[in-house]
């Protein structure tokens, strides 16, 4: 069995200066030693020392203060200590009476490789191999942001530069392997890896910590029962629409409230788009190609926004869809929007329910049937049913029972095809509807939800 | 002068080797043609035309169907055109 | 229907050029199409009839060496 011990030191620091009768007594010893220092290569005077000049040895060793002292056997690292603790130091060489004459205990000092920025930097120098994506070398004065257009990667909107620092920090947002396999985006069947999604978040405009949501949003539209393929294939409005349930929301900063289906927060906004991204650029799907969506809509640059559980007498839509109580989960609905469901009269259930019911009667056509939509039912709406002591279920009942019309075996509102979330802003008498795609159910997109992972 | 940047690619990274599509045969006699109806509206209209011409050019027909234009043919209907017919035309996606 | 080995020929509208151009350069591979006038949907039995008469020739000689 071969032992080697590794030291890294700065002369910066006066704990490491301290040591220098510890290094003699350890080159003294026998046992194999080599010496990092990170600033000076002057530095031990005590003992002959290698520079880590550009930190990479620092770095691959995950040395965050010195002096750090590691042990191996036959090159696995069996121990390591930091900072200056005899009774540690003594343990770790199997040495008596080191440093005799200092005292027994001194903190360390941070290391080089761990101020601030430094392991962003390192992380792309040294850290990069974990990356299998293809790279993309610019030409000198080329703008990043214009060269993600040039190579039509962009949604029409400006994307972040995916450089190898942002992807590895993004990739840090999770505890899953870049190269996993999360399935194969249409239109073209890429594999999509961890890897893949990360890109595609940091160029959303994503958080590290937004991944996890993302993974999951990816996973769902991947699910055979969305039908990703045809939703991006067909000439009809939709896309898919994002809604999020659990802490997640709130711990990310997700908004629920006021202009909750509109613009202005980061979470909202890119988590969505982070899922067009992924599908434009692994897929290849692009409009005119083969998105063939005759008008499209404008949730097709990002559809995405959480429940506002704590303001619901209902359980979250995510629990009512089989996900566990309290679990962060993502439902995908292929829809479009925004339809208005305005009633500021109706003070019961019933009078509202019947606005509901007038709005959907006319939805697309009269003739239209089978059809699955997204109702988000205002706070102000919602003070109505809940005043009335109505369930999400009381609701859809009445909703269909209003709805059935003589003459018409198939009813308006496919079975299974309604999901009602309460959302929004506390003043305004105003619902909306998220009609679904012309194929609905088993012969196109079922709504599919997914729990969020770490 | 600033390092020249170096983005990672956001793409399938899809470099495809061309590939040719498959042999056909030198005439259509004796052998069977399917038509799979993709059910779109109306494309049902041009498959019968269709039908009747081969028909009069003594092509042996048969027809099948998707049950959805939205997704690919079920396997089952795969199975089945590969197991009765020579060849076969899809239609009609507008 | 090519991957199991039988050859065959789409239909589509001309609005699906592009989609089969797109489509074609992703695969590496270009699936034998015609294409008719678009579009379908709304014409009468009569007009898809003619076009389903002008396309019948080149459909036999695509299925065809």
């Amino acid at each position: 069995m071969t032992t080697q011990l590794t030291l890294v030191v700065k002369r910066d620091c006066p704990t490491c200066t301290l040591l220098e009768p510890v290094y003699a007594a350890l080159a003294a010893s026998g046992i194999a030693l080599d010496v990092w220092t990170q600033d000076d290569p002057a530095f031990p005077e005590s003992v002959p020392g290698a520079f880590d000049e550009g930190l990479e040895r620092s770095f691959r060793l995950g040395v965050e203060i010195v002096p750090t002292l590691i042990r191996r056997e036959d090159g696995e690292e069996t121990g390591r200590t930091w900072g200056w603790d005899r009774a540690e130091w003594e343990r770790l060489t199997g040495l008596d009476s080191l440093g005799a004459d200092l005292p027994p205990f001194r903190p360390g000092c941070g290391a080089k490789n761990v101020e601030p920025g430094m392991p962003e930097a390192l992380a792309a120098r040294f850290g990069s191999a974990r990356l299998k994506s293809r790279r993309v070398p610019l030409a000198p004065l080329e703008d990043e942001v214009e060269a993600a257009y040039d190579r039509g990667w962009s949604d029409g909107l400006p994307v972040v530069p995916p450089t190898e620092a942002r992807v590895l920090a993004m990739l840090d947002g999770t505890t899953r392997d870049p190269g996993e396999v999360l399935g194969l985006v249409p239109p073209n069947l890429q594999p999509c890896t961890v890897e893949k999604v990360a890109v595609n978040a940091v160029m959303a405009g994503c958080k590290p910590e937004y991944l996890p949501l993302v993974l999951a949003v990816v996973e769902a539209a991947l699910d055979d029962a969305f039908c990703m393929h045809g939703v991006l294939a067909t000439t009809y409005y939709i896309g898919p629409i994002v809604i999020a349930n659990g802490p997640v929301r709130r711990a990310i900063g997700m908004n629920a409230k006021g202009n909750v289906l509109g613009q202005g927060n980061r979470a909202n906004a890119t988590v969505g788009r982070a899922l067009q991204l992924v599908v434009r650029n692994v897929g290849g799907g692009k409009p005119q190609g083969v998105d063939r969506a005759a008008l499209g809509n404008p949730g097709k640059y990002t559809f995405c926004f959480p429940e506002d559980e704590e303001g619901s007498a209902w359980p979250p839509l995510s629990e009512s869809r089989g996900a566990g109580a309290g679990a962060s989960a993502v439902t995908l609905f292929a829809g479009y929007g925004v339809m208005g469901v305005v009633d500021q009269d109706s003070r019961t259930p019933e009078a509202l329910v019947e606005t509901f019911a007038d709005v959907f009667r006319g939805l697309e056509n009269r003739n239209r049937r089978n059809i699955d939509a997204v109702i988000v039912v205002s706070p102000e709406h919602d003070r109505v049913f809940r005043a009335g002591g109505w369930s999400r279920g009381d609701f859809e009942a009445a909703l269909r029972t209003a709805l059935d019309e003589p003459g018409h075996a198939t009813p308006k509102l496919r079975e299974g095809g309604l999901l009602i979330v309460r959302a929004g802003g506390g003043a305004g008498m105003f619902s909306a509807i998220l009609p679904g795609w012309a194929a609905t159910g088993p012969v196109g997109s079922i709504p599919v939800t997914k729990e969020v992972g770490t | 002068m600033r390092n020249t940047p170096v983005l990672v690619d956001p793409t399938g990274e899809v470099e495809p080797a061309r590939r040719e599509p498959l042999a056909r045969p030198d005439s259509l006699d004796g052998r069977t043609v399917a038509l799979l109806d993709i059910s779109k509206a109306r494309g049902d209209v041009f498959l019968d035309r269709l039908h009747r011409r081969l028909d009069e050019r003594g092509i042996e027909v048969k027809r099948y169907m998707k049950p959805t234009f939205a997704r690919t043919a079920p396997i089952a209907v795969k199975q089945q055109i590969a197991s009765e017919a020579a060849l076969v035309v899809e239609g009609l996606a507008d | 229907m090519e991957a199991r080995g039988v050859p065959g020929v789409g239909v589509a509208t001309t609005e699906f050029v592009e989609a089969w151009q797109a489509q074609s350069a992703a695969l590496g591979y270009e699936p034998p199409m015609i294409f008719v006038p678009h579009p379908i949907q709304d014409r009468t039995d009569a007009e898809i009839q003619a076009l389903a008469d002008a396309a019948v020739e080149e459909i036999v000689s695509r299925l065809t060496a």
